[in-house]
């Protein structure tokens, strides 16, 4: 599909995920043992066949430039097109005053001249931190076919706190009659801020709404398209959809993915999801290891007892560990007798012999990158 | 130059599709990318691989040679089927020192000064470039990587005799009464010039069979070329059979012991590996002493075994000692021991394949080839070679 082009925004910052977020962008945290949240979008594009991607990022993406390089992993190092990292090279807004981008709309004029230049006539706007299998093709066919002006994909269960998620009423052809922008309880449909439009309206709407100095894309495209002459369409996704806002958010959906359902729902073996490749060996599991209801990553070394949890590449349980409820990240160390539960190890971190580290379902202890306890 | 059109016919049913330097190794790797890694890891960065047989799984493999950043605009990884020349006939590679002859035009585009050359079979880890600095301080026309085994072992080598500076005064192959132990290892590095008079002179000669062991290293040696041995310790494995690729896949499950180590992020590995999720273990799965790859699923019991990537182990499954190629599935209660089972084959509910070692002279590592079904309850003896369906049991 030669005619959709994908804008990924990655430039968000998630205080709430605090010690996760700090030494980078939501869009490259780590998610499901190998993946980084980022995988998803690019992969969902690709899967479509979509060839031309533009990533928006502001501020702390170098670990988001390491993560996908050039985009060959997705087949995006291409000589025309392909994909494109785009920190805000043209943004001369005069409330901007060296701050983040207040909002979608805001980040797409801080791009303009890279949408101006857009080789395809639709545009697809979605979320780096969005972690969904979406059938992207399936949503562009309906596009066309219903004509709508922007259609917006929809799951019909809320997958994080309402106060942060905006809401669609539908009617019976799914057209969307009303909006509710971060409403304090669920009502409706829930957006996951993934819209296809034309390249024109995408191109008026950054214009009006920078005229105006409407920096959110709820505010200026949304609300106001409701009963005016922007059609908006609903489409609805009935598979597994995950946003990761908070410590407790991102460590209960991440669990979720020891459920085979789920799994089967994000891993498609039709539309794979595609990430960077490391040449890790296989997983290596000593005489005495345990290993039960567990995601695990190739590269690890396992000689403890791993239960309920979610290891990344290289990860190494030393001899008498055990590690329950817990999601450990790239590299890190759990030595000989050390116990953790509901413990997120973020890369490299070592906790050393005999330690015994706890937090709780509701409360995960959050140990930062390259700590050492 | 890296000799990758040997069938591998010793591997019976693992090589009826596929060549053997392409055959799946220790969970995440083929054979090749071991040779091509020590490559890479060595500073070479041109590599031609030559192939023959059943080249097709292997050129989508190496492929554009990008895991081993091999990919280069200079140099990089070229596949090298044997192809017709103006005026000529054309003709398969009729040896190993034939297969280089009809290279010479490719070599000579690089102009180089030495060349390598390895053979796509065995598992070692070796830095290349310590053999080249013995070469180069020897002033030799050809250094053989050479390996110490023991006398017992001997006769079953091609073996190097030497002179205390271990310079080579005298091959055998196969001798049955060695004078040494120093096994080839078929790893060869040749001055270009001197290696290039003496395949132009093999190839003239037309009762040669155009062999580096039988034909061009004698002939060297009785030229009286300097011909030196450079010896190689460390962790080194022929898996041209069922047993010895049953053997090396085991030693990946005691590195130490084995003295060969993966996990060493100072010589890495590399191979093109599936994208797939990380493996997954279910609540009543038992895994231990085993190595196991992403995209797995494993619900039952695993011991002593490899398991590639997308194996599938269902509930009260057991598999010891055996080795699982991509894809592979063993069903519910079906019991899995001392066997290798190829790519995406799938073993029934309650089936046996293989059984416990046992001095019966008919024991041996049950093999079931790719994308073949073993039925419900059906028995698979021990050294069985599995190469059509075989039919389930009624209960």
């Amino acid at each position: 599909m030669n005619d959709l082009h994908g804008i990924v925004f990655a430039y968000r910052e998630s205080p709430d995920l605090r010690e996760l977020a700090q030494v980078r962008n939501s869009c490259s945290i780590p998610y499901g043992g190998r993946y980084r949240l980022v995988d998803f979008a690019l992969s969902n594009l690709v899967n479509a066949g979509v060839t031309d991607v533009g990533i928006i990022v502001h501020s702390s993406y170098q670990s988001l430039l390491d993560h996908v390089g050039s985009g060959k992993d997705w087949d995006l190092s291409r000589k025309r097109g392909g994909l494109r990292i785009l920190p805000p090279f043209s943004y001369a807004n005069k409330h901007h005053k060296g701050n983040l981008y207040r909002g979608r709309m805001d980040a797409l004029a801080g791009v303009y001249s890279y949408l101006k230049n857009i080789r395809q006539d639709y545009v697809l706007l979605t979320s780096g931190d969005l972690a969904a299998n979406l059938p992207i093709a399936e949503a562009f066919e309906q596009h066309l076919k219903t004509r709508a002006d922007i259609t917006a994909i929809t799951v019909p269960t809320t997958i994080a706190d309402p106060r942060m998620t905006n809401y669609f009423t539908t009617d019976k052809d799914g057209r969307i009659t009303d909006v509710a922008v971060g409403p304090t309880v669920p009502n409706g449909e829930v957006s996951l801020e993934t819209y296809i439009m034309s390249k024109s309206l995408l191109l008026g709407l950054v214009d009006r709404c920078a005229a105006h100095d409407v920096p959110s894309f709820s505010q200026g495209v949304l609300l106001n398209s409701v009963g005016g002459r922007i059609r908006l369409q609903a489409f609805r996704f009935d598979g597994y959809a995950a946003r990761l806002q908070t410590v407790t958010g991102y460590f209960m959906r991440s669990m979720e993915l020891l459920d085979p359902a789920v799994r089967a729902s994000l891993f498609r073996t039709d539309r794979p999801i595609k990430t960077k490749d490391q040449s890790n060996p296989s997983t290596y599991y000593g005489p005495e290891a345990q290993s039960t209801n567990s995601l695990i990553s190739d590269g690890c070394i396992i000689e403890g007892t791993v239960v309920n949890s979610i290891l990344a590449r290289g990860v190494r349980v030393e001899k008498g560990a055990r590690v329950e409820n817990c999601i450990l990240m790239q590299r890190s160390t759990v030595q000989s007798d050390a116990v953790l539960r509901y413990v997120i190890a973020d890369k490299n971190v070592r906790v050393c012999q005999g330690r015994m580290l706890m937090g709780h379902g509701t409360y995960p202890l959050v140990i930062a990158k390259n700590e050492v306890v | 130059m890296l000799l990758a059109g040997g069938q591998g016919s010793r591997l019976k049913a693992l090589t009826s599709k596929v060549a053997k330097p392409a055959v799946p190794f220790g969970g995440k790797y083929r054979i090749i990318d071991f040779p091509l890694s020590n490559c890479v890891n060595s500073g070479i960065d041109t590599v031609g691989v030559l192939t023959q047989y059943k080249p097709l799984e292997l050129n989508a493999y190496i492929g554009s040679g990008q895991p081993w950043d091999l990919d280069a605009m200079d140099g990089g990884v070229h596949i090298l089927p044997p192809y017709v020349r103006e005026d000529e006939k054309g003709t398969w590679y009729k040896g190993t020192a034939n297969a280089i002859f009809q290279n010479i035009s490719f070599i000579e585009q690089y102009d180089p000064e030495y060349v390598l050359i390895l053979s796509g079979d065995h598992i070692y880890k070796m830095d290349y470039s310590q053999m080249l600095d013995r070469h180069k301080e020897m002033n030799a026309a050809c250094t053989i990587s050479v390996l110490e085994v023991s006398m017992e072992e001997a006769s079953r080598f091609g073996i190097m005799n030497v002179d205390k500076n271990d310079n080579i005064y005298e091959f055998e192959e196969k001798p049955k009464h060695p004078k040494s132990n120093l096994a080839s290892m078929g790893i060869y590095i040749f001055t270009w010039s001197k290696l290039r008079e003496y395949l132009m002179a093999d190839e003239a000669d037309e009762k040669s069979s155009n062999d580096f062991g039988k034909n061009i290293i004698p002939s060297m040696l009785e030229a009286g070329e300097i011909m030196t041995a450079y010896r190689f310790s460390g962790y080194w494995k022929d898996v041209g059979t069922i047993d010895s690729l049953w053997d090396a896949n085991m030693d990946m499950l005691s590195p130490a012991s084995a003295g060969f180590d993966v996990y060493d992020t100072e010589w890495p590995i590399y191979a093109r590996t599936a994208v797939r999720p990380p493996h997954f273990t279910g609540a009543e799965a038992i895994l231990t002493h085993s190595i196991v790859t992403s995209g797995c699923e494993v619900y039952g019991t695993v011991e002593d075994s490899v398991l590639f990537h997308s194996v599938t182990v269902e509930e009260g499954a057991r598999v010891r000692y055996s080795i699982l190629m991509p894809g592979a599935v063993v069903k519910k209660g079906a019991v899995v021991e001392y066997a290798i089972v190829a790519e995406r084959a799938v073993i029934g509910e309650y089936a046996h394949v293989g059984g416990d070692k046992s001095k019966d002279p008919e024991w041996g590592i049950a093999v079931v080839a790719q994308d073949l079904k073993v039925g419900k309850g059906a028995l698979v003896p021990p050294g069985a070679m599995i190469t059509r369906n075989v039919k389930g049991v009624r209960a």
